[in-house]
């Protein structure tokens, strides 16, 4: 025989696998029951570990994003439960959050409050993801506007935006500059939702999925602040205004090679701007905003982050 | 005499800090605003030769180093008034000590929940330095000794007894003040922080009426707790052993009670370790060997954090060493074998010397576009400033990180602060929605270099505004030039025209002639233009050199007089490097207290692709671009698109 069992040769090597030796059969036992295990834990793990709903976090500089998710972090983590103070941010950030047992999650709507499967819920809480944005107006298009973009926009589940949370400081909306810019911003965010929403619905048959808007009334725990009612009105009747001068407004110089298509797709709300703006013609195009008040800080004496348990359950009925 | 002291990250979380007296948050948020985010202020290296930029804001000196790796910044915050000689140092130190104890949980990603027990470290820091340096603050280095070495001899009896828990919540109740009583006022004796004011003349003088009550409180407090504040003395000392339950925090204080107590702070003469001793509320029995020896001063010092600390910053010298040590001949052959892959493959760590070569190109291709030298070099400097120690993606190569973070410059740099809506602003000045503004016209004035086409611009402006319906008054202030008010006369014939015919708004021309003072004409075309319930009035300037000082004075006075809402400076795009001098000197024109608003870019339509004077104008002086001009029609006036223009810029 020329080939003999041996390992100098290729042959050999095939040769010696397919003789009964105890080698041979060692391996063939090992990849036997060692790939299949193998090929469980990678796409086990691969599959499981980040959460797949992304929620993010906008509006202005001094809003208290940042706060908001420092608490959240500090909630969320077991060992420590203090948080640390915040200045303005420069990059966004990703993290990722529990969302308390105790709030109910619109998944769970119409189990039986002694449904077995909620104490199981309890057990392992549901995590999301939120992402941070810095406010400052320098950075807003090439991060916060960019952010949203890419998220609302992305097929990819991982990457799937739930909702947007929209940071509004009430102390400050009182002065003209803050809610002008505030209502600018707001109405940018909103108009990229209702491209989007309008956009899938008319090139396909279904409807794009909802991406709801909180407006988050922070720092509810000042003296000067406004009620959520009232952030409500000023930001509607302000964004209103945005609207009828965007319309009016010159147009950009990208635009004089482009043919002009100043369509209904750039006003605010479906009734091609005519008559005044409130958050309920959004719900029109599919997007729901709700305005609800709470507060980072503030409230030593109670539990850490009870101010924000509002904007909890929010976060909950999205998921 | 140090501030305060933060660790944040670039997200905007403070990962540790202390303060020695109250700073308003408002200070490093602004160092924020106007360096990282806005670079409105050109960081500039210390006067007395400091290795690390100098930032000043209000009454207060920051310095502060970036270390990219970790997206840490570290800032020291000092009175202007002081000359540290010493911060270099700490900043250095810091950093290096920060980073090399936490590296772990500053890789993980509960970084910024963890929570960095970095007070002894800092504190020995401090300390070190201060003694090195030995200089003014040797007068209260003694007196806080002396205080130190009665406490620490006191409780030399034993381990101290366990603090009285109902004490504990009192304290917890005034955390500045209780901190004061146990660090600056012995008990019993208060007035040794009263003797030692003179010594330490450069702290803050306390508000008299909270200061007393506080520390009256204090001296309460501290009378009552003789033996838990000794043991409080021992838990700060144990640093490392005694577990704190939390760091006193930079509280915000709100409208409540809790601000007088606040500002109560300042009473702190004892300026080192002021914090920890508020809480802490368990102290284990250590015995004292463990935990120290005493200096010959009676000074009580850790034994073991010292080394550590020392170590450390030797270590991180050595590695410095090795790595210049390794670029010799073998070490620089297989770098450079590395790097051409690494270059392909990407994942490779920038070096200032990867850099040069594609940053000479860029540079070069910005010139190109027309930008002015000053603000190319800064750019591409920023920009290097930015990559350097930076890893590249994958399959990504050093040309491609680099046009990515020139384009990510670019749009940084010319994305305006807050946009500029014209018409709502117009409404708010002419239709205020308050009782107490009364409605007056809004007043916008147009500045430039003789021939960039003001007048033009202006006409551009009448008419957009015109087909929004107000009613504009046109005023001739260029009262020098021959045929420049006849100029304007044609313009608002012209729009009156148009207007007419399309039945909108309403235009006016207000003119006095020649050779009066352009000043007085405008503001008597103010008071025409209030008095005829115009909407808008709109200023023409006599074009002026820029850099001919008799000109330019004299828009001072215009300013003053006409008092516009907006100024605008009309801007060639045709202008290369002339274009940073014209809107510096423009910009500094109008008096302290008055900048330009904007500018408008004209003749865009006839550079192409070569906008570039779009960035230098901006990088001159952080003014955003409000308009283009791109044709000779009255209808081509166009907002900036950013994207477009860096689109351009990048081509």
């Amino acid at each position: 025989m020329s080939s003999q069992a041996g390992w100098d040769s290729v042959s050999g090597i095939a040769t010696l696998l397919l003789s009964g030796n105890l080698t041979a059969i060692a391996i063939a036992i090992v990849v036997a029951f060692g790939v299949p295990i193998l090929l469980h834990y990678f796409f086990y793990r691969a599959a499981a570990s980040p959460p797949s709903s992304n929620f993010l976090l906008l509006g202005p500089s001094g809003a208290g994003k940042t706060a908001f998710t420092t608490l959240l972090e500090a909630k969320s983590s077991l060992a420590s439960k203090t948080t640390h103070n915040t200045h303005t941010s420069q990059v966004s950030t990703l993290i990722t959050v529990t969302l308390p047992a105790s709030v109910p999650t619109a998944s769970n709507r119409y189990r039986s409050v002694n449904d077995p499967s909620l104490k199981e819920a309890s057990r392992n809480p549901i995590k999301y993801r939120l992402r941070d944005t810095p406010g400052h107006g320098k950075l807003r298009a090439s991060q916060g506007i960019a952010e949203l973009q890419t998220m609302a926009s992305s097929n990819d589940s991982k990457n799937k935006l739930r909702g947007v949370i929209f940071m509004v400081d009430t102390a400050a909306l009182v002065d003209e500059a803050v809610l002008r810019d505030t209502a600018t911003y707001l109405h940018d965010v909103l108009l990229i939702l209702q491209k989007r929403s309008l956009g899938k619905g008319r090139s396909s048959t279904k409807r794009a999925t909802e991406i709801p808007v909180l407006i988050a009334a922070n720092k509810q725990d000042l003296f000067t602040a406004l009620p959520p009612g009232s952030v409500r009105e000023k930001l509607e009747a302000e964004i209103d205004r945005v609207r009828k001068s965007k319309t009016k407004g010159l147009m950009d110089a990208s635009m004089d090679t482009a043919d002009v298509d100043v369509g209904e797709d750039e006003v605010l709300g479906d009734d091609d701007g005519q008559g005044v703006f409130s958050f309920k013609l959004m719900e029109d195009v599919g997007i729901k905003v709700d305005v609800t008040g709470g507060a980072v800080k503030g409230e030593s004496q109670e539990e850490v982050g009870s101010g924000v348990r509002r904007w909890e359950e929010w976060v909950g009925m999205c998921l | 005499m140090l501030e305060a002291f933060e660790i944040l990250t670039t997200s905007g979380v403070v990962l540790w800090s202390k303060s020695y007296a109250p700073v308003g948050s408002h200070v490093i948020n602004s160092l924020i605003n106007d360096v990282f985010i806005e670079e409105k202020v050109v960081p500039q290296s210390g006067p007395v030769g400091g290795a690390f930029p100098v930032y000043k804001k209000e009454k207060y000196t920051l310095k502060w180093k970036r270390i990219k790796e970790f997206n840490l910044i570290f800032v020291a915050v000092y009175q202007s008034l002081l000359h540290l000689g010493w911060i270099d140092k700490l900043l250095e130190n810091i950093s290096t000590i920060f980073i090399d104890v936490y590296k772990d949980q500053l890789k993980g990603n509960r970084a910024r929940i963890s929570v960095y027990k970095f007070d002894a470290y800092f504190e020995q820091q401090v300390r070190e330095l201060e003694d090195n340096t030995g200089s003014f603050t040797d007068g209260l280095a003694t007196g806080t000794d002396d205080k130190k070495d009665a406490l620490v001899s006191s409780d030399n009896g034993g381990p101290p007894p366990p603090p009285v828990p109902g004490l504990i919540k009192a304290q917890h109740q005034a955390a500045p003040s209780g901190a004061i009583s146990d660090e600056a006022t012995p008990p019993g004796t208060p007035d040794i922080s009263r003797t030692s004011t003179p010594v330490t003349g450069h702290l803050l003088a306390g508000k008299a009426g909270p200061a007393g009550r506080v520390s009256r409180r204090a001296r309460k407090a501290a009378n009552a707790s003789a033996n838990a504040s000794s043991g409080d003395e021992i838990s700060r000392k144990g640093g490392k052993s005694t577990p704190k339950s939390s760091t006193k925090k930079m509280r915000k204080w709100d409208a409540d009670g809790f601000a007088d107590e606040d500002d109560g702070v300042v009473l702190d003469y004892s300026a080192p370790a002021d914090q920890t001793s508020a809480d802490a509320p368990v102290v284990e029995a250590v015995s004292q060997d463990d935990m120290g020896r005493r200096t010959g001063k009676g000074e009580f010092v850790l034994k073991d954090l010292g080394d550590e600390v020392h170590n450390i910053l030797d270590n991180a010298d050595a590695e410095k060493g090795k790595d210049s040590a390794l670029s010799g001949v073998v070490g620089s052959g297989f770098n450079a074998i590395g790097g051409f892959f690494r270059n392909i493959v990407g994942g490779k760590v920038l070096t200032e010397a990867d850099l040069q070569k594609p940053l000479k190109a860029m540079e070069d291709h910005l010139l190109k576009k027309n930008v002015a030298r000053e603000a190319a070099v800064r750019l591409c400097e920023g920009v290097e400033r930015e990559l350097v120690g930076k890893k590249t993606a994958n399959f990504q190569s050093v040309d491609a990180a680099l046009r990515i973070a020139m384009e990510a410059s670019l749009r940084k740099i010319l994305t305006p602060t807050s946009s500029l809506d014209l018409l709502r602003e117009i409404n708010a000045v002419t239709a205020p929605t308050t009782k107490q503004q009364a409605p007056r016209p809004y007043v916008m004035s147009i500045v430039g270099v003789n021939g960039v086409g003001k007048s033009t611009n202006l006409s551009k402006i009448c008419f957009f505004l015109l087909q929004n319906n107000y009613r504009v008054l046109i005023a001739a202030c260029d009262t020098f030039r021959s045929g420049a008010v006849e100029q304007l006369r044609v313009h608002a014939r012209n729009l009156k025209e148009l207007s007419a015919r399309e039945n909108v708004g309403e235009v006016e021309l207000y003119e006095k002639g020649y050779g009066k003072d352009a000043a007085n004409v405008a503001k008597d075309a103010v008071a025409y233009g209030a008095a005829n319930k115009f909407d808008v009035v709109l200023i023409d300037t006599a074009g002026r050199r820029h850099n001919d000082q008799r000109l330019m004075s004299s828009l001072e006075k215009f300013a003053k007089f006409a008092q516009p809402d907006k100024i605008f400076m009309v801007g060639e795009a045709l202008v290369g490097t002339d274009s940073v001098m014209q809107a510096r000197n423009f910009n500094q024109a109008f008096g302290s207290g008055r900048n330009l608003d904007g500018f408008i870019i004209s003749k865009c339509d006839t550079v192409g692709d070569m906008v570039g004077t779009l960035v230098s104008m901006v990088h001159a002086t952080g003014i955003p671009i409000v308009f283009l001009g791109v044709g000779q029609h009255y209808g081509d006036l166009r907002g900036l698109s950013v994207p477009w223009a860096v689109n351009l810029l990048m081509k």
